[in-house]
């Protein structure tokens, strides 16, 4: 019985020193209280009094709760579309944790800091450059504030976002690639989780059309598409015209092991996330409006019926938060 | 013409024709001269010759002058300097005749006429020494020494004393011009190739060195010694030069610009770091070098402001011009981009990704003043480069398209936002192109992107669909 203790014992200070080394609390399994916790910044070994939130909450407490209190500010979170043609919509997502991530960690009257996007040229021709006007519009991106880098080889875009991740002036690193290249293994993504750890600035790695695998990201989300709902008006649904970007989002690895799919809508206008109904309990009338035969001008005014699916949806939504809110 | 050593030795002369020295002797080779390989070689020659001094310039086809004022005691004198030049230059094969003078003019007749230790002339000899040469030791054309000839002016010495204002009615006042800048009498400045760097320092190795990692240890040490004469000057380094010089006489010069003006030791040599490992297959150091020099080519003000009291803001505007002057060193100077914004309602002339200016990031090239509302309709956020064109087919005609196929799939339209015209920049563009309908799609999968028809239904040719962005 001594001798099981004692192994216990080394276990568990094993797997503490493990947790060290990652950064990470040991045996945490429940999401973290209120504030999530404080980093403090070092610089040259001085504190800066600077508290940085360790997390940004998403704006929809089921998905903060799966990630485990929120998204990480100082990691590498990693984004994965199965799809190149989805580039739009993975690359939106990361646009927007970017932009949730740069509102938190600032103070109001300090410039905003730019972030630094490094694609690989072929990609880029694949997808396109992002686009200033549309990333303002979406993300409140300023123009001014998008660096970017275009590589020719994996190892000068891992390079770039190694050097851009543990400098300290800016607000969020983007690395696009696409596949699995060899190159990005386990080591690559742990010396930039790491770097992203030190600087405590968010990085993203995006890769399109690509298989998940282990990496040392401690969140990986799946990004697929999911029809937008339509523009809300004050007379009802708007019929055939496209609302704010949704998507839907599978949470393939989180810190505390909770693996989840969620349909997310991105509020363009105070940037923050809301769930508009898991995928399991989609009604069924949801489907059928997006497949059912359309009209072709998209003028007709929205049916009642209509509505009334979308309030339901909505409907459905509201009991389940004000249950969290209370327990 | 020219002629080496062996053909010398054979009795021909410059100015004997082709045929007739293959006559007297079949087994002589010609080579056809090649004025610009024989500049190439002048010039190599001439980096070489940066080691001894920075003012280094070029005289006619096949000399060089070096102003060596403040530089012969590194040496150990100028008769020992002398002779390590020629030394130098011997040893790599080139036949070498140099001179010391205090003018340019009377080092160049040096070099020409004077042997062994003559070819040192100290200052104030120059009229003794140059006396007894022949007129072709002044620097004048043909015409005009053999004019002065004519006359009976065979020596240097003569013209000395010959009265100067017939001589300057005469023979016009560029001869007297040539006389009084060889006796010093008048200023003469060579002109150097290179710009002079405001500040450089230099190591000369006894051993030379091939390696990268030797190399960015040198650079460290000569940075720390740029430091003082910076700090001392009250600046800071914006453009800096490596000079590396091969034992064999390549010269290889290395710059690297930075973001705002630096002088930390360590900075400057993480610069270099980055430029050699990008360089690092093409330096080829042969050999090894013998001399690094590190130059300051472009100096700048050095501001010390303060900033609030955690200086936070300030370190991170300092640590993010330091990673773009990296990056930029690493992977060139247009690595970094960033979008400038023009005032145009075409989607590919509104926003275009330009090389970051030489400025501090952050605060990029002067953009546009946006004076119009910004554009109420969603834009993408990513931008094909070309539109790729697919084929859709539209159920009425103006309308969206019902499906299309782009990149060989499928894709169903579930809903549809449009059209939303733009018409060509006829003032910027000689053809105007068709204009342009565009429309927001998404797909029953729930993809989003921005498609335009070009032209309409019902023209002559028919109406083409591209596909242009694409939206979150």
């Amino acid at each position: 019985m001594a001798r099981f203790a004692m192994a216990q014992e080394k276990i568990y200070a094993l797997r503490r020193e493990i947790a060290r080394i990652e950064g990470r609390q040991p045996e945490r399994f429940a999401a973290p209280t209120e504030n999530g916790g404080e980093t403090v910044l070092r610089h040259d070994g001085r504190a800066e009094g600077l508290h940085v939130p360790t997390f940004t909450e998403t704006g929809t407490p089921h998905f903060d709760a799966a990630l485990g209190g929120g998204l990480q500010q100082a990691a590498l979170t990693e984004i994965v579309g199965r799809e190149s043609r989805d580039g739009g919509i993975v690359s939106g997502f990361a646009l927007a944790l970017a932009a949730m991530a740069s509102r938190n960690g600032r103070d109001e009257e300090q410039r905003p800091r730019p972030v630094l996007w490094v694609g690989m040229a072929d990609m880029l021709l694949e997808t396109g450059f992002p686009y200033a006007p549309g990333v303002e519009q979406f993300f409140d991106l300023a123009p001014d504030r998008l660096l970017m880098t275009c590589a020719r080889r994996l190892e000068d875009a891992l390079w770039v976002a190694e050097e851009a991740a543990q400098s300290g002036g800016l607000s969020a690193v983007f690395l696009e690639i696409r596949g699995n290249p060899a190159r990005l293994d386990l080591t690559a993504t742990r010396r930039l989780h790491h770097r992203a750890r030190e600087a405590g600035r968010p990085v993203f790695l995006i890769r399109h059309s690509a298989e998940p695998e282990p990496t040392a990201a401690p969140t990986r989300l799946v990004i697929s598409p999911a029809p937008s709902s339509p523009r809300e008006t004050l007379a009802g649904a708007l019929s055939r015209s496209i609302g704010p970007p949704a998507f839907s989002v599978a949470l393939a690895r989180s810190r505390i092991g909770r693996n989840e799919n969620f349909l997310l809508e991105w509020n363009p206008h105070d940037f923050t996330f809301r769930e508009r109904v898991s995928i399991r309990d989609r009604p069924v009338q949801e489907n059928a409006r997006t497949s059912g035969p359309q009209d072709p001008r998209g003028l007709v005014p929205a049916s009642s019926v209509r509505s009334g699916s979308a309030a339901q949806a909505w409907g459905g939504l509201a009991p389940q938060r004000r249950k969290r809110r209370a327990g | 013409m020219a002629l080496d050593e062996s053909a010398e030795s054979l009795g021909l002369r410059p100015g004997t024709g082709i045929a007739d020295a293959r006559a007297m002797h079949p087994q002589i080779e010609i080579l056809e001269a090649d004025p610009d390989a024989d500049r190439r070689l002048l010039e190599s020659l001439a980096d070489w010759c940066d080691r001894f001094t920075p003012l280094v310039g070029l005289d006619g086809r096949d000399g060089l002058f070096l102003d060596i004022s403040g530089c012969a005691h590194l040496f150990g004198g100028e008769d020992a300097m002398l002779d390590e030049i020629v030394h130098r230059l011997s040893g790599q094969g080139f036949d070498v005749r140099a001179g010391l003078a205090s003018t340019p003019g009377v080092a160049w007749a040096a070099a020409r006429y004077f042997e062994g230790s003559n070819r040192n002339v100290p200052a104030g000899a120059e009229e003794e020494r140059l006396s007894p040469l022949p007129l072709s030791a002044l620097r004048i054309d043909g015409k005009t020494r053999t004019n002065l000839e004519s006359v009976g002016l065979r020596h240097v010495g003569a013209l000395l004393c010959a009265p100067r204002a017939p001589l300057s009615r005469r023979f016009g006042r560029m001869l007297l011009t040539q006389l009084d800048q060889a006796l010093g009498t008048v200023e003469e400045v060579t002109s150097p190739r290179l710009p002079v760097a405001p500040l450089s320092v230099e190591r000369r190795l006894a051993e030379s060195i091939g390696t990268i990692e030797g190399i960015e240890q040198l650079i460290l040490l000569l940075a720390r010694s740029l430091k003082d004469d910076l700090e001392r000057r009250g600046e800071g380094a914006r453009r800096l030069q490596l000079s590396l010089f091969r034992v064999d006489g390549v010269v290889r010069r290395i710059p690297v610009g930075t973001a705002r003006p630096m002088r930390d030791p360590q900075a400057i040599a993480r610069l270099f770091h980055e430029r050699l490992t990008a360089l690092e297959n093409s330096l080829d150091p042969g050999y090894g070098f013998d001399l690094l020099r590190l130059s300051v080519i472009v100096a700048r003000p050095f501001s010390t402001s303060q900033a609030d009291f955690s200086g936070q803001s300030a370190r991170e505007e300092e640590g993010l011009s330091l990673l773009t002057d990296r990056i930029r060193a690493r992977l060139g100077s247009s690595a970094i981009l960033s979008p400038a914004l023009a005032e145009s309602h075409v989607p590919e002339r509104r926003a275009r990704f330009r090389p970051l200016c030489d400025d501090v990031p952050g605060k990029p090239a002067k953009t546009v003043p946006s004076h119009g509302a910004p554009p109420t309709s969603p834009r993408p956020i990513r931008l094909l480069e070309k539109p790729e064109p697919v084929e859709a087919s539209a159920e009425v005609p103006e309308g969206p398209p019902l499906s299309f196929r782009w990149r060989r799939a499928l894709y169903r339209v579930a809903r549809a936002e449009g059209p939303e015209r733009i018409a060509s920049e006829w003032w910027l563009e000689d053809t105007p192109a068709p204009e342009r309908d565009y429309f927001r799609i998404e797909d029953v999968e729930g993809r989003r992107y921005w498609l335009y028809r070009e032209g309409r239904y019902g023209d002559a040719t028919a109406p083409r669909w591209f596909l242009h962005g694409i939206f979150p």
